[in-house]
């Protein structure tokens, strides 16, 4: 791999963890979430230092380029991200939907009590 | 003396309805109804308020079948024993309320759908429209050995252990073939009885022109899936 490409792999990777630390640090993620996120990390920044690791899977996959072994691994990692993703947007979607109706029903017997006591 | 609830999904009916209210509540039968107000945009809310209408307001929209399982958890909740959905737009007309729960009550059958292609009479909705509902109902008869011609008809009437299962369980965006399937997969009778059903009198139809292709697929493909993750319960 070529200096000037690992030298930037790991830069921004290290930005990536300061970025990631940082919002964790000041509680503006669930540690639950980012920990895809750190497990990327790593496995990028392994790759970067010690490019070798890459040499017999790539070879057996027969992708001749190491950049392009990076990329497919990168792109590999994003899907499964946003998948993750899905699967939490959709829980909260079901959770709120359970909270709105339950919310809804217990609206109306306030609404109900609240006029049984202005009778009274 | 069973205790009967009519659930009416409503989003903006501000025309529509107290006229469905209104007819309810000349049936000859005695029978309880909420009205479910889905985040209704226009003054519906106010309209339910000021006529003293027994209404759910719901603070999010959660479209209609998130309407249609609250009105089921509300049954549920009160302990009805049997719950009708009929929408809130005016074309279904209530007096065939008797029809749909009379199969229920003889316990002849779980759910109850008033269909318009029994008899062929009354609104049949478009060409298009029938077509799709026909690759749907066949989708079903394939999938589930279960053969329902109206599989889109939103007026059904559904006995007690139905309420509890779609209160925990029920189709959300376009629900009414999915629940369809959730009733078979749960071993419930199904009875169609001929209804005749008009064309809206206000409002607008949650589907139109290009919504109708993602609506074929969307339910098409749940209606299959479905019957892969659940296994048939005992």
């Amino acid at each position: 791999m070529n200096r000037l490409l690992q030298v930037s792999m790991i830069l921004a990777i290290i930005f990536y963890f300061i970025c990631l630390f940082s919002l964790l640090r000041k509680n503006k993620v669930t540690l639950k979430y980012i920990l895809l996120w750190l497990f990327t990390g790593l496995v990028m920044f392994l790759i970067a230092v010690f490019p070798a690791i890459l040499e017999v899977p790539l070879h057996l996959l027969g992708i001749v380029e190491f950049t392009n072994g990076v990329f497919a691994l990168i792109l590999f990692f994003l899907i499964l991200i946003i998948m993750f993703l899905t699967i939490v947007v959709s829980d909260l979607g079901e959770k709120q939907r359970i909270l709105v109706q339950k919310m809804a029903i217990y609206e109306k017997r306030i609404r109900e009590l609240e006029e049984r006591e202005k009778i009274s | 003396m069973s205790k009967i609830l009519i659930i009416i999904p409503c989003y903006n009916e501000k025309e529509s309805i107290l006229k469905v209210i209104d007819s309810i509540k000349k049936l000859t039968i005695s029978v309880d109804y909420i009205v479910i107000n889905d985040c209704s945009t226009d003054n519906t809310l106010d309209i339910l308020k000021k006529s003293n209408v027994n209404y759910l307001d719901l603070p999010v929209n959660l479209g209609i079948g998130g309407a249609v399982q609250s009105g089921y958890k509300y049954a549920k909740e009160n302990d009805y024993d049997i719950a009708i959905q009929i929408d809130g737009d005016g074309q279904h007309d209530p007096q065939y309320i008797t029809d749909l729960i009379n199969p229920i009550l003889s316990n002849e059958a779980d759910v109850c759908i008033g269909s318009r292609f029994i008899k062929k009479e009354g609104f049949q909705s478009s060409a298009l429209r029938r077509l799709g509902i026909n690759i749907l109902s066949t989708c079903i008869s394939v999938f589930y050995k279960e053969k329902v011609y109206d599989v889109t008809s939103g007026y059904r009437a559904v006995n007690k252990n139905l309420i509890d299962i779609y209160a925990n369980d029920y189709a959300q965006d376009y629900p009414e073939p999915e629940a369809l399937a959730t009733a078979i997969l749960f071993h419930q009778r199904i009875k169609e009885v001929p209804v005749i059903m008009n064309e809206r009198i206000g409002g607008q139809s949650s589907i139109h022109s290009f919504k109708s292709i993602y609506y074929m697929l969307k339910v098409s493909l749940a209606i299959i899936f479905k019957r892969f993750s659940h296994r048939k319960e005992k």
